[in-house]
């Protein structure tokens, strides 16, 4: 599994893990993220169940088990969570922040020891040592109880489903080409992305934040001016075309 | 028998299928049961005429009893080894798991860190599956029971074969009839526990 780091500061680092070349053909390609700081470490959308050894293998690398006191799942999709009850075995004294709503969803994958601290409509902001994070709505993006995550030192925006793209194995993991890289967005946006409202919603908060990378679940990592590009893409993109 | 991912998931499934099987038997030996309450009455009516037939409808009585509590017994111990042989299976997945990510990150500054977690997950996985052949053993062992049960009353059918033609005319039909859904149903349950027990054993 190939891990970058995002960011790094006095505080904490941002890690990404992700285009994993021997995960399972058939199996979409997952980016997770993991924010380090000086005595914790969540890991945000720690992915699906077959690739939780290649992504437990992966974050040993880097901080020592027992640091890795949180974890955030977006929504309840199982690329995002199904692993979920193997932390449970290997963090049993974690946190789990997700959506309230998918709660007595979310423990069908096994919960048993992790404790699951559910996020209310409106978001909340916790504290990681000497950071902040802040849980932000994204409902119906794709998922009806959803969320992003913003670090407002690193200027990072964890998006979840937002701003994915389908690209083949061996992608860059940041977008080089913003015009080519929207036809690789676009169905996924217009199929997964069920309602306009809810879209306008979630890029009426995210402008109000200075972001340097928005980095989403799946695809590439939108950097520097390609973020807005992404927002203004995204606020003119008509969602919700299945039906 | 060593429990590996594969066998577990035969097991859950067939184990849950061995559940279902068994509603067939409790079904014929409620019929036993309904059978003894018949030959109960016409050992009344019959009197001394067939005197001979009196144990015999005891011995029925308790077969049925028996025969449902040991159903039930069978039923409980099934589902409880299909639920086991899931967890069990839950638990050789996460072994394996657990083993690959350490066998990924041998070089990784903290891979020693992941030693207690795949360390507790090959325990689990070993008490799993210890519990799974503890329940394994119980569920032959009734079935056994049953089978030996079935077998008893075919030797008793035998028995009352004799003793129903040596019954007043009035009466040979009705017992022989007796006799005959007698042996039915046992045979019926014998084919039923020895499917039941295949079926575990493949």
């Amino acid at each position: 599994m190939k891990v970058v780091k995002l960011h790094e500061g006095r505080s904490h680092e941002w890690l990404v893990f992700g285009r994993d070349e021997e995960r399972p053909s058939k199996i979409i390609d997952t980016n997770q993220y993991m924010i380090k700081t000086a005595n914790h470490a969540i890991i945000l959308d720690p992915g699906g169940i077959e690739l939780f050894s290649a992504m437990l293998a992966a974050v040993v690398h880097h901080v020592p088990i027992q640091q890795i006191t949180h974890l955030f799942a977006s929504h309840q999709d199982p690329d995002i969570i199904s692993s979920l009850g193997l932390w449970d075995k290997t963090l049993p004294h974690a946190t789990l922040y997700a959506p309230w709503l998918w709660e007595g969803f979310l423990r069908h994958f096994g919960c048993n020891s992790i404790k699951y601290n559910p996020l209310p409509d409106e978001g909340k902001s916790i504290r990681l040592d000497d950071i902040e994070i802040q849980f932000i709505p994204a409902h119906y993006m794709h998922s009806s109880g959803n969320f992003s995550v913003y670090d407002p030192q690193a200027k990072i925006l964890m998006s979840g489903d937002i701003g994915a793209a389908l690209l083949p194995d061996g992608a860059p993991l940041f977008v080089e080409d913003f015009d080519h890289h929207v036809e690789k967005m676009r169905l996924f946006h217009q199929r997964w992305m069920p309602s306009n409202r809810a879209k306008k919603d979630w890029v009426r908060r995210v402008r109000q934040l200075d972001i340097q990378y928005m980095a989403p679940q799946h695809g590439a990592i939108f950097k520097g001016k390609d973020v807005n590009r992404f927002l203004d893409w995204l606020d003119e993109l008509e969602v919700g075309t299945g039906v | 028998m060593p429990s590996t991912p594969k066998n577990s998931a035969h097991f859950f499934i067939n184990a849950a299928t061995v559940a279902a099987e068994l509603s067939v038997v409790l079904t014929e030996a409620k019929n036993i049961s309904l059978e003894a309450m018949n030959a109960k009455a016409l050992v009344a009516r019959a009197g001394d005429n067939v005197r001979t037939f009196k144990p015999i409808t005891d011995f029925m009585v308790e077969l049925a009893n028996d025969t449902i509590w040991l159903v039930k017994e069978i039923n409980r111990e099934a589902l409880v080894l299909s639920r086991t042989s899931l967890s069990d299976l839950h638990s050789a997945d996460a072994h394996e798991r657990f083993k690959q990510a350490q066998a990924r990150s041998r070089t990784a500054p903290f891979g020693d860190t992941l030693d207690p977690v795949a360390q507790s997950a090959s325990h689990q996985h070993h008490q799993q599956s210890m519990q799974l052949k503890r329940h394994m053993r119980k569920l032959f062992e009734l079935l056994d029971e049953i089978e030996s049960r079935m077998l008893a009353a075919n030797v008793v059918t035998a028995t009352s074969r004799l003793e129903a033609a040596t019954a007043a005319d009035s009466y040979q039909a009705s017992l022989e009839g007796i006799v005959v859904k007698l042996e039915k149903a046992a045979n019926r349950i014998k084919h039923i526990a020895s499917k039941c027990r295949h079926s575990l054993e493949r």
